[in-house]
């Protein structure tokens, strides 16, 4: 317990602030700053090559080798665009919007273990200028409600931005996005509630120290369920496909971001995609034990070449690109679905069953510390989940009845 | 207090970036409104009708159930974090709060306070089997489809 | 240093608060409290509440702002609404009757107890002491209203089931064929 205490904390904030720790927080911040554009821009790029590759096109091929450069052609050309301001628009709210789609997604940056030093067993703090510290930005008490925090910012950024927009189909896809973001959200909440329960830290640094083989990975040791409730209530809140029913074209065009040209639409296509990347991290750093190498039992596999500290980085990189191109498969591949499906399959599957299994793993844990007989209590658990099964299919059954007698309300 | 002091330092540089890009756009941005492009986009279309001004009470209730999921939610995180020390007594305390948590949730579903899109129906595809065959007809592609459901079957 | 923080997180609280009441638009009014909100996690995050500060953003400015905006942009009151026409003609006399007596009631009760207010313990400026210590209070000697918390969601649940799902007496359908 006590190590865990200690870990939730950079080693170089403790104490008194100098100039050598102040400056190399200066440092860090440029670093994330500059790491989180660059990183950006080459998910853009990625994204259209991957799903150019899987639709048998070539996609951005003439800036830069690849076409690598495309996302800085692009971006450079919205500075020259004009930034309408829609009649009926909200002027401030209208401005703020973007500001609150994007300052969120990069605070998320700060919290993410980026790399470290784990070999042969370290902590995975490194020593720069003759200071300990960690490779993250900071790693505050909150941790990763943090991460959460942030992301019921965000809504706000989807919500003002259709709302100020003045417009109807704005409108429509803010009020959807918002009422998706929170839904899944509340799934994204419980299964984290098991990977801390497993963890017993809030700390992201202890939650990466905590998996230091693969059998303590949390996706193994919170028994996956977790793990894939997380991954689906990421896409969804990430609104990317087949969740994207924000930016439905046929429906709604370009959904809350219609009304926007120029800058502020890249501010918010910025946060998007800058969102998938700090999402696909913390999935990473939750389950896949971020910058930890992989060890299996006794033996760990070493990239012996490279020194220790960058070798988390390296492992690290790996498993982001890893989702990376998950979440572009989901794209290339998934229909998207549609609304009711969407709140169906967030409230009345994804939530019960998180809370479900929250309750069994607690309990199974609980009872390990007690010396529960544990047939009894995995039989017990799994009876009285089969009840609260039982019970919510017959809500759905009583709810579905309702509305056949009455008609449908809407 | 320090450990958030990197974290305000990345909120200041993302929000002066933010505020650096607006200004050159203005400055690189040609500025030439017209009322045809600040009127609100309906695709080319005159807009006709104001945009809604209510919404689905559905909504509401995913708002709200949502504010009962965040506390639940608050509530477990710190159980979860502290389980080691806790105890059976504590899982006892959460499992209560979580079955009456569990069972509101469960009578929300029932009221159809979750209820969204149209009425889905199962079809006995048996009894219309007369009706509907999925085989093709001589003469075009298109599957036979009965008159079930669009004349009253006492009319005739 | 700290000083510095307690007089920024204070300029939000109030800007906000001032915000809320002054704006003519609802939906600005929603965001002057977002400010407050923020203003009070940070007072929380100075204090060394890391925990509540989280949950002060997720829930409150998470959740229960989301709710009210909903609410206005599904009543439409943002445009509709006439604020000089007062549906109940007492509410502003008592609001300020109100508001006066909540500052002197705070303002006496800070005053006649200041050299009482005893400090808490120092907390451990790291890690998860917070959440920990918190865990054990809630879990312990609060379980009841813990517990009791949980009624609170029977309530919210019941009313929001009465006030959007009123029991349609069921018609003869007329439109409905083949019945």
């Amino acid at each position: 317990m006590n190590v865990v205490a200690l870990l939730a904390a950079d080693p170089l904030l403790d104490g008194e602030l100098r100039w050598t720790p102040l400056l190399i927080v200066v440092l860090k911040v440029l670093v994330i700053f500059v790491l989180g554009l660059v990183g950006t821009m080459f998910m853009v790029w990625f994204e259209r090559k991957v799903v150019a590759g899987m639709q048998n096109r070539i996609g951005p091929n003439k800036a830069g080798p690849f076409g690598i450069l495309q996302t800085l052609a692009d971006g450079t050309k919205l500075f020259f665009k004009e930034i309408m301001n829609p009649a009926r628009s909200d002027p401030w709210v209208f401005r703020l919007a973007p500001f609150l789609a994007f300052v969120p997604a990069f605070l998320v940056w700060s919290v993410i273990p980026l790399g470290g030093d784990f070999t042969e067993g370290r902590d995975g703090t490194v020593t720069w200028f003759g200071q300990v510290t960690r490779v993250q930005l900071a790693d505050p008490p909150v941790g990763i409600l943090l991460v959460l925090a942030m992301s019921s910012i965000a809504v706000y950024g989807i919500m003002l931005a259709g709302w100020a927009s003045g417009s109807k189909y704005p409108l429509l896809g803010s009020v959807r996005a918002s009422a998706q973001m929170i839904s899944y959200e509340a799934a994204l909440g419980l299964s984290l509630a098991a990977v801390l329960l497993s963890a017993g830290t809030l700390s992201t640094a202890g939650i990466v120290a905590g998996q230091n083989s693969l059998s303590n990975w949390n996706l193994v040791a919170t028994g996956f369920v977790p793990f894939f409730v997380f991954l689906v209530a990421v896409t969804a809140e990430l609104n990317r496909p087949p969740f994207d029913l924000v930016e439905a074209e046929q429906e709604l065009v370009g959904g809350f971001h219609t009304e926007y040209s120029g800058i502020p639409f890249a501010l918010f296509y910025l946060a998007e995609f800058m969102n998938t990347i700090t999402m696909s991290a913390i999935v990473v750093t939750l389950f896949l034990g971020g910058p930890q190498p992989i060890t299996i039992g006794e033996t760990t596999l070493s990239i012996g070449f490279i020194p220790g500290a960058l070798e988390g980085t390296l492992w690290f990189v790996l498993k982001l690109l890893a989702f990376l191109y998950a979440f572009v498969w989901f794209r290339a591949t998934l229909p998207r679905l549609r609304y009711d499906q969407l709140m169906d399959l967030g409230w009345k599957f994804m939530i019960p069953i998180s809370l479900g299994w929250f309750l069994l793993l607690a309990a199974i844990r609980t009872g390990d510390a007690n010396q529960w007989n544990p047939v009894v209590v995995v039989v017990s658990s799994l009876v009285l989940l089969g009840l609260g099964y039982l019970l919510f299919v017959a809500a759905l059954r009583v709810s579905a009845r309702n509305r056949e007698r009455e008609g449908a309300m809407f | 207090m320090s450990q958030y002091l990197p974290i305000v330092v990345l909120m200041v540089l993302a929000i002066t970036f933010g505020v650096l890009s607006f200004a050159a756009a203005k400055l690189l941005a040609p500025s030439r409104p017209s009322t045809a492009k600040s009127a609100p986009y309906e695709c080319g279309i005159v807009p006709t009708r104001e945009p809604p001004q209510r919404f689905p009470v559905s909504f509401y209730i995913v708002a709200m159930l949502f504010i009962m999921f965040d506390i639940e939610i608050v509530f477990l995180y710190p159980y979860a974090v502290d389980r080691g020390a806790l105890g059976a007594y504590g899982f006892w305390a959460i499992f209560g709060f979580s079955v009456v948590f569990f069972l509101t949730f469960v009578y929300e579903v029932a009221r159809g306070g979750l209820d969204w899109g149209p009425i889905v129906r199962d079809r006995d595809l048996t009894a219309d089997a007369a009706m509907v065959s999925p085989e093709r007809t001589a003469t075009s592609t298109v599957r036979r489809v009965g008159t079930e459901g669009r004349v009253p079957e006492n009319a005739a | 240093m700290e000083l510095l923080v307690f007089v920024i997180a204070s300029g939000m609280v109030l800007v906000g608060a001032v915000g809320v009441v002054a704006m003519r638009n609802p939906v600005h009014s929603a965001l002057g409290l977002v400010l407050t909100l923020f203003g009070v996690a940070v007072h929380f995050v100075a204090m060394e509440a890391h925990f509540l500060a989280a949950v002060q953003v997720i829930v409150y400015a998470g959740a229960i702002v989301v709710l009210f905006l909903f609410v206005i942009m599904l009543l439409g009151v943002d445009t509709a609404e006439d604020l000089s026409i007062e549906p109940v003609p007492i509410q502003r006399p008592l609001a300020v009757i109100i508001g006066v007596g909540t500052v002197v009631l705070v303002g006496t009760a800070v005053i006649r107890t200041r050299d009482t207010i005893a400090r808490g313990p120092e907390l451990e400026a790291s890690g998860d002491s917070n959440i920990r210590l918190l865990a054990r209070n809630l879990f312990s000697d609060q379980v009841l209203a813990f517990e009791l918390t949980s009624v609170l969601f029977i309530v919210a649940v019941a009313g929001t089931v009465l006030m959007t799902r009123k029991q349609k007496r069921v018609a003869p359908d007329r439109d409905r064929v083949g019945s």
